[in-house]
């Protein structure tokens, strides 16, 4: 239950009601006062003061002042009349309570208007101070680009101005070139002396109109361009500078962000030479030479080139066993076969080179038609001549001057008439 | 870096913008005219030179010329201001000189190189410089050639790989230090990053270094004079400035290098009338004008007592993006300070106008 102050006092004039209530040690804020048309609350628990006025005041402007202990409240009438008393005497429960419950509605609505008129008035200030930066930024912008456009129309000005000067100059040149033509029929030295001094009288009147820059430029060098000619020293004698270039592997520009990539790159197809198929038991056998591709393919290289091909064909199954994607490996033995007559195995070996020469592109040029050849030779070998032909002819096309394909493509050509004329 | 600030940088105006009907390789001033040459390639795969007059607000077309193969590069470097002809680069490897008053037929033709010609340059004409006018290539097949047009079919000079089949296209090339009748350098940049200059007095090669990127464009500031700066832009928005005063036995030149901007710079362009001024254009479309300044003391001695050069400082004077698409030529007037040319892959040619650059 809350505890009832009862001990206020108040006073009127026709206008307002001056209201004093003591506050027993409680200290009251703004938020305990609650007040509306016609009721008026102050709770500061446990205390507790209510009165229903004896006439609506105007809340809005009423006012309460807190201090020394007790809360002063200016009451601002509605209609200008005494009141009788402050608060309503024969007020039953229900009406009470009903006006109490009107009043905190109104109260609320009242807040709610507030809020919503803050919010339009924010939003107005905001609105124009977003117009106001705008302007002076439009403003700024035009300053601006008025300089631009004057700087612009002076510049164009000059121009015009300079571009006529340059245009009477050149006129002023044709005439003077017109006169050196006629004089062309007499000796050299004659000339030289005679058009210095035609030359130099007109001269004097046009450097006048010309820029600064072309003054008597003109028809000094008309003749002394004559003298250069021939002071001008003889053509160079050819001479070749061997240049040596920074070592790139990729055809294409170098750029610095790529590096690494590149860098990476080759660094990838050295690791792939390298791989060896390592569940081979008798690797330990070998010499460590011997483990390598590269050098076992140098081997191969040698023993064909003495006649061993059977030696070489060995050489080449081992490197093959140690890393079975490096095509030249194949390449190789196919001409081994080739010259041993295992014609079938040639075309085997020729075809898996050019299986591991894609892509196709410039740098194994040459590998793949070798395998091309090779494997031709060997279907001709075989009486196959249509695909042998065919063989052929994918060579030249990667390499069309090559004299001895085309040769060997022709007989091999009318090999195929020969055979279909007599079969 | 110095800055001049605000108003008193110099602007870039964009002057006049032409759209073209094939794509533009080079463009050129005329000397002592107001008049520009276009360079390039039709869809059809032939050949356009376009001569336009500079009118008002607008560029007209004075002559159209078409040639059977494309053309990639061309100067006015070796010719005399009365004759004017112009050497030209195609795409088959042939260089021609042209009368661009009568150019059906040309007054030179050699077919220089087995691939495309890349970059061309010429020194000794236009009254810059004294020696023999010469004219330079560079070209895809990895070689460098110079040639006299008194000289029929055989080059005077001729750079090539040493080892047989290994080369690098040459993407750029520029004449040098020809301040008297015997002395000349050619600078040529390659595409695995490599600037080698070659002497041609004595025929051999006089520095070589290489930048880590492929070499877009290579000038020296002034061609007719000793050796003094040398800027090489490349791939990948960098460029390099080159001392060319000192060099050093083991070290080489002094450098000072900048990055742009990300993408490729194309060219690199001296203003004719002051020759620490430069403009470099740019893969993005983007022009940046550059000034370079010389340090207090160009040279110094190293721990061994022997001369090297130092390198200055770089400061943007102004930069401004016209274009999506790379900028791929530029020229700058030689009769009127700050005015330029520009052609783009987006198939325009823009006359521009850079101001302010009396107060630099």
């Amino acid at each position: 239950m809350p505890v009832w102050l009862r001990e206020h006092s108040w006073r009127q004039t026709l206008s307002a009601v001056y209201l004093s209530l003591p506050l027993r040690g409680a200290r009251a804020t703004p938020a305990n006062i609650f007040c509306s048309e016609q009721y008026l609350k102050v709770s500061i628990p446990p205390f507790l003061f209510e009165a229903v006025l004896y006439a609506p005041i105007d809340d809005t402007n009423s006012t309460a002042k807190i201090g020394n202990g007790n809360i002063f409240f200016t009451l601002y009438k509605k209609e200008p009349a005494m009141w009788d008393s402050l608060t309503l005497a024969n007020a039953d429960k229900e009406k009470l309570q009903n006006l109490r419950e009107n009043a905190v509605l109104k109260a609320q609505e009242k807040a709610k208007e507030e809020t919503e008129a803050k919010k339009i008035a924010k939003q107005e200030h905001k609105k124009y101070a977003l117009e106001a930066t705008m302007k002076v930024e439009e403003a700024e912008r035009k300053r601006i680009e008025d300089l631009k456009e004057n700087e612009r129309q002076k510049v164009a000005k000059e121009l015009e101005l300079w571009k006529n000067q340059q245009k009477d100059g050149d006129k002023y040149k044709s005439i003077q070139k017109k006169e050196e033509l006629h004089q062309e029929i007499e000796p050299l030295k004659e000339r030289k002396n005679e058009k210095m001094n035609k030359t130099q009288i007109p001269n004097e009147g046009t450097s006048k109109t010309r820029l600064k820059s072309t003054r008597g430029h003109g028809s000094s060098s008309i003749f002394s361009q004559n003298l250069k000619e021939e002071q001008l020293p003889a053509p160079r004698a050819a001479a070749t500078i061997k240049v040596n270039f920074t070592p790139r592997v990729f055809p294409t520009a170098l750029r610095e962000s790529r590096v690494a990539e590149e860098e990476e790159w080759l660094h990838k197809q050295a690791e792939a030479r390298r791989i060896i198929n390592s569940d081979l038991s008798e690797l330990e056998d070998l010499k460590e030479e011997e483990k390598n591709p590269d050098w076992l393919k140098d081997k191969g290289n040698k023993m064909f080139a003495m006649g061993d091909y059977l030696g070489a064909v060995n050489a080449y199954n081992l490197a093959v066993r140690l890393n079975n994607k490096l095509p030249l490996l194949y390449l190789n033995r196919a001409a081994c076969h080739l010259k041993l007559r295992n014609l079938h195995k040639a075309i085997e070996d020729s075809s898996k080179a050019l299986e591991l020469l894609t892509p196709p592109v410039p740098d194994n040029e040459k590998a793949r038609v070798k395998a091309h050849v090779r494997r031709g030779t060997a279907f001709c070998q075989l009486e196959l001549y249509t695909e042998g032909l065919q063989d052929y002819e994918a060579a030249l096309k990667i390499d069309p001057r090559n004299e001895n394909i085309e040769k060997d493509a022709e007989k091999i050509r009318h090999l195929i008439q020969g055979t279909m004329q007599s079969s | 870096m110095s800055a001049v600030l605000g108003p008193e940088r110099p602007q870039v105006v964009s002057h006049i913008q032409q759209a073209l009907s094939y794509t533009v390789f080079d463009c050129k001033w005329v000397p002592r005219s107001a008049r520009l040459l276009c360079l390039g390639s039709a869809a059809r795969g032939t050949g356009v030179l376009q001569l336009y007059e500079l009118h008002g607000a607008r560029l007209e077309l004075l002559r159209e010329i078409k040639k059977p193969k494309p053309i990639k590069c061309g100067t006015f470097g070796a010719t005399s201001l009365q004759q004017r002809y112009l050497a030209t680069g195609d795409f088959d490897g042939n260089l021609n000189i042209w009368n661009l008053e009568a150019p059906e037929i040309p007054v030179y033709s050699v077919k220089g190189h087995k691939e495309i010609i890349n970059s061309i340059d010429g020194v000794g004409g236009l009254g810059i410089g004294e020696g023999a006018p010469e004219i330079v290539t560079g070209s895809r097949d990895g070689t460098v050639k110079v040639w006299d047009p008194r000289q029929n079919d055989t080059p005077v000079a001729n750079m090539e790989s040493a080892q047989g089949d290994s080369k690098r296209d040459c993407w750029t090339v520029a004449f040098g230090n020809a301040y008297n009748q015997e002395e000349r350098v050619v600078c040529a940049g390659y595409d695995n990053g490599d600037i080698k200059l070659f002497d041609l007095k004595t025929m051999s090669v006089r520095w070589e270094t290489n930048i880590k990127n492929g070499v877009c464009s290579v000038e020296f500031d002034r061609k007719d004079i000793n050796m003094n700066k040398l800027v090489a832009t490349s791939l990948e928005g960098k460029f390099h400035v080159f001392d060319m005063k000192t060099q050093h036995p083991t070290k080489g030149f002094a450098s000072v290098s900048e990055k742009a901007q990300k993408s490729t710079i194309w060219q690199v362009r001296h203003l004719p009338q002051n020759r620490d001024i430069f403009m470099t254009s740019g893969g993005s479309g983007s022009l940046h004008l550059w000034k370079y300044e010389y340090p207090a003391q160009r040279s110094k001695k190293d721990s061994e007592g022997i001369e090297m050069g130092v390198a200055g400082s770089l400061s943007l004077l102004q930069n401004v993006t016209l274009s999506t698409q790379p900028i791929s030529s530029l020229d700058w007037s030689p009769d009127k300070k700050g005015l330029c040319v520009c052609g783009a892959f987006d198939q325009t040619v823009r006359v521009l106008i850079v101001t302010k650059l009396n107060k630099i």
